[in-house]
């Protein structure tokens, strides 16, 4: 597969104005992201996750290390005509949101009825033709973000590269921008999606990185990454819930959690019961669970002297 | 190019009031065209005049010491750096928008003054050689100003810009006026400043070439310079 975006050792350094304090806010940190993928980008607040898309997209120099995005440099301005990029609480000028769009879609050389087409078609796309005269000024901070999207996907980009893009959204918006990710893979195009919103990574990304103190702690395909744990969940019908130890009752199901490996006597005791099985699937752990794990042990081990 | 022009527009829409206010200053003028006896107070309309010319500078070094920093403040600058437009351009549309919302100023300005002066005898060409000068001034004092904007914040970036326009015309006083010409900015305002119907002043096309080329020559470093800056980082 192609590669799309990549990082080789890259380490990113703040310093104050005379240089004397310096905060490490990526710590030589590689990654490839592979063309048609979703990939998922986690971490806490402050792990450096917007620190590496800056770096990513040009606006700062890397301390040391290099980066290649769609096979040149970071910061190659021709390049970017080909990536969309929403930032995180995304800033825009307050003009009608139709203009808005098509001004961001001429700085990437588009123009004409081309242009004026594929502005009404992402407006259309992000929920908000109805509101294409309105001005942005006023809009809500989830219309806001929408528009963010908006002028993102203008060029049809190859490679879209998405800071916190569903924060500010009603769960209605979420699932709007989440069918526009997936449309989006369908059609070939790469996703580099940074998100708090770990329901929202489950659902759609490929494969996840984890960030942690400015370090890749985790990278993966989510059923690599969320592992059994060695538990399976039986669901069944017809049985009291007292006779199974943490089980719990709705609706006539009953459902609890047994170990692999006394799966059969309990589906074997279901049955002598007179009950019905419904379903027996594995317990993963969730990707809240192994984001948390991963950064606790983290913090632990960085504790430790 | 066409990016250049649309950093340029855009950034003359989003000064629209500062520049609205500006020309109250040239209506106050025009009014004065309309209930003066133009050819009695021809020399109080003269330094009414001037004096509304001159403002026209100090407003470009805002214009040109507040842009980047508004921009990276607000964060709107993310948008639009992260289209296919490279940091040069992006300075270039903020010099080319100086450029122009002094250039309307200073349109607005010529008309009245070519009414109100002309009527009074002064001779109109020259009212518009003047606002060329003008402009010409405005642009390297934004650029100046832009360019220290690009490290410092708009407090000092004035300073500095201060600084640099105001020591050739300190030496220009003290020692010899051909240092007028070093940062050529008070060189064309005292083009601007030394008009009387007597003597309706020269062209000074010699510091308007020279301002022009100034002006590429702070554009230039004010490039090198941005090119290194983090603009994701906020300013302090």
């Amino acid at each position: 597969m192609a590669e799309v975006l990549a990082f080789e050792n890259v380490t990113k350094e703040y310093r104050s104005f005379i240089g004397r304090r310096r905060l490490r806010a990526v710590d030589g940190f590689s990654l490839r992201v592979e063309a048609g993928e979703i990939f998922g980008f986690l971490g806490p607040n402050g792990a450096g996750k917007t620190t590496a898309i800056h770096l990513a997209m040009g606006f700062m120099q890397p301390t040391s290390g290099t980066g290649r995005m769609l096979g040149k440099p970071f910061g190659h301005s021709h390049t970017r005509r080909r990536v969309g990029f929403l930032a995180e609480n995304v800033a825009l000028y307050h003009r009608r949101a139709d203009r808005l769009v098509r001004f961001y879609g001429a700085l990437n050389g588009m123009g004409g009825s081309h242009l004026q087409q594929r502005a009404r078609e992402v407006l259309q796309a992000v929920g908000l033709e109805e509101q294409a005269g309105g001005n942005v000024g006023k809009f809500s901070r989830g219309m806001v973000q929408r528009i963010g999207l908006a002028q993102a996907l203008v060029n049809d980009p190859e490679l879209l590269i998405l800071d916190e893009p569903t924060s500010a959204l009603d769960p209605l918006a979420r699932v709007i921008v989440r069918e526009l990710l997936l449309k989006a893979r369908e059609q070939g195009k790469t996703i580099f999606l940074s998100s708090h919103l770990l329901s929202e990574v489950e659902l759609v990304c490929d494969r996840v990185a984890v960030l942690h103190r400015g370090k890749l702690v985790r990278l993966g395909t989510l059923s690599e990454l969320l592992r059994s744990r060695g538990e399976s969940e039986v669901v069944a019908r017809g049985i009291p819930a007292r006779d199974f130890p943490g089980a719990t009752a709705r609706d006539g199901v009953v459902s609890f959690t047994v170990p692999q490996n006394e799966q059969r006597s309990a589906m074997e005791k279901v049955w002598n019961l007179g009950g019905e099985i419904v379903s027996v699937n594995p317990v993963r752990q969730s990707l809240e669970e192994m984001f948390l794990q991963l950064t606790a042990d983290q913090d632990s081990s960085g504790s430790t002297p | 190019m066409k990016a250049m022009l649309l950093i340029a527009m855009n950034f003359v829409r989003e000064q629209r009031w500062p520049i609205f206010v500006l020309l109250m200053w040239v209506l106050l003028l025009a009014f004065l065209g309309l209930v003066a006896d133009v050819v009695r107070e021809r020399e109080d309309l003269l330094f009414i005049f001037k004096q509304v010319a001159v403002y026209v500078v100090a407003f470009s070094v805002f214009f040109g010491g507040s842009a980047i920093y508004n921009e990276r403040k607000s964060r709107r600058i993310l948008a639009v750096l992260s289209k296919s437009v490279a940091r040069p351009q992006y300075l270039s549309g903020l010099v080319l928008g100086v450029t122009i919302a002094c250039g309307i100023y200073c349109f607005a300005l010529g008309l009245t003054g070519s009414w109100t002066l002309g009527g009074a005898g002064f001779p109109i060409a020259q009212v518009w050689v003047l606002m060329l000068a003008l402009i010409t001034a405005c642009m390297l004092a934004g650029t100046v100003a832009l360019m220290f904007s690009t490290f410092l914040n708009p407090f000092l970036g004035a300073g500095a810009t201060a600084a640099v326009l105001g020591l050739p015309a300190l030496a220009s006083v003290l020692l010899s006026w051909r240092w007028a010409y070093t940062i050529p900015v008070y060189a064309l305002l005292m083009t601007v400043m030394r008009v009387s119907f007597q003597h309706p002043g020269s062209a000074a096309w010699w510091a308007m070439g020279l301002a022009v080329a100034e002006t590429l020559l702070f554009w230039i470093i004010a490039t090198k310079i941005f090119s290194r800056v983090d603009i994701a980082v906020a300013v302090e």
